[in-house]
């Protein structure tokens, strides 16, 4: 017949020096159980699983970002000046300038994988093409890259009359 | 300022923002203060505009004088008492504040700081919550005393909220056009308290009629007024 209560060691065997650490583990769990039933008809399931998105945040300084209070202008406080330079020197130590890129992005990964990946940048691949396939190539690439030509109206389509 | 909502949408207490709620299914939303939510559903708590920071900030930009504290903020307190270890401190909130005698630079046992009711401080709110009474420090997280402490001399006024953070948002065009006309040194404290320290005493009252007729201007219209504050402080 299936038993409701799972077999729980008894004190004796839990005594032994071998059985120390799960001792100490079935008394934790023994505490917790008990702690659950007293607080079961108060805490629902959804209370304990659910993880919400939702961040409280007390403070306007944090939400707003706002800088420091204390400032101090055209040396009324020079201490206080010094800590600002500092400090502005740091915020601005932290953003990095963009620079212009020497190589651009295309380039760089074409020859940084041509080692790395060579199959994904098929430089076998284009050892092994004829001349023909790599004039037909550039023609296409030439193609695309030429604007769609100014075509005259037909006769025809003048008279509609 | 980062408000990517161009026309803002004016929230009264109790009604519910769903573009927020749609806003958290796909990914973790801030809810500053203002805004309560309630199992799936994010209400309005204050009236106000709601405003937005660009990731995912929302909050409720009301007009107030009242502070409540919150920690993490900067704030300019009165001191009242001494109390053995602490000082109290009024800070504008329910409660007095306390800041214990360690909590400055170079405090020990021993040498405990020069600190009398009737000082002003310019401290940083430790913890503060519903149930007990804020405490602040006034020292960084490296014991180093940094922009906080006693503030002497100078002028004390106080001002709604608003216009303190107004004040402290990043490139306030307000306090360089003051900058322009004299020379000062100010603490702005988000619990509605200015300190302001000029050459004399009229540079100084002048100083604090211009910020105080801020209070009244629009949020757009701060620009035009600042270019104006020269004609206020020559009066």
């Amino acid at each position: 017949m299936p038993s409701k209560v799972k077999p729980r060691l008894s004190r004796g065997v839990l005594d032994m020096k071998f059985m120390q650490r799960t001792k100490v583990k079935v008394a934790k769990e023994d505490d917790d159980e008990q702690s659950r039933a007293l607080y079961s008809n108060e805490i629902n399931d959804k209370m304990l699983n659910s993880n919400s998105n939702f961040i409280i945040e007390t403070s306007y300084a944090i939400c707003e970002g706002l800088i420091d209070g204390r400032l101090s202008f055209r040396g009324m406080n020079p201490e206080l000046e010094r800590i600002m330079e500092q400090e502005k020197a740091e915020k601005e130590s932290t953003l990095k300038p963009e620079q212009p890129k020497d190589v651009s992005d295309q380039d760089m990964a074409k020859t940084y994988y041509a080692n790395k990946a060579p199959s994904a940048s098929r430089t076998m691949q284009k050892k092994f093409n004829s001349k023909n396939d790599n004039k037909r190539r550039h023609q296409q690439q030439h193609q695309q890259q030429r604007k769609p030509q100014f075509k005259k109206p037909r006769q025809d389509d003048d008279n509609d009359d | 300022m980062a408000n990517s909502i161009s026309n803002t949408t004016i929230v009264m207490p109790g009604e519910r923002v769903t573009s927020i709620e749609d806003l958290a299914k796909s990914k973790r939303v801030i809810l500053g203060p203002g805004l309560r939510r309630l199992d799936d559903t994010v209400v309005a708590s204050k009236a106000g505009p709601l405003r937005h920071k660009d990731p995912n900030t929302f909050w409720v930009d009301n007009y107030q004088r009242r502070y409540v504290p919150a920690r993490g903020d900067l704030v300019l307190g009165l001191v009242k008492a001494k109390a053995g270890d602490l000082y109290r401190v009024d800070i504008g909130s329910a409660d007095t504040a306390s800041i214990s005698f360690l909590a400055f630079e170079a405090a020990t046992k021993k040498n405990r700081p020069d600190l009398n009711p009737g000082d002003l401080i310019y401290a940083r709110v430790l913890n503060a919550s519903a149930d007990i009474e804020p405490e602040l420090v006034c020292v960084n997280s490296n014991g180093k005393r940094g922009k906080l402490g006693v503030l002497s001399d100078g002028f004390f006024f106080k001002c709604s909220l608003n216009l303190g953070r107004v004040l402290l948002r990043e490139n306030c065009p307000a306090l360089t056009a003051l900058t322009r006309q004299l020379p000062y040194e100010i603490a702005v404290g988000v619990n509605g308290r200015i300190w302001l320290k000029a050459r004399s005493m009229r540079e100084t009252m002048a100083l604090s009629n211009s910020i105080l007729s801020l209070e009244q201007t629009n949020y757009s219209q701060i620009d035009r007024i600042c270019g104006d504050l020269g004609e206020v402080l020559q009066e």
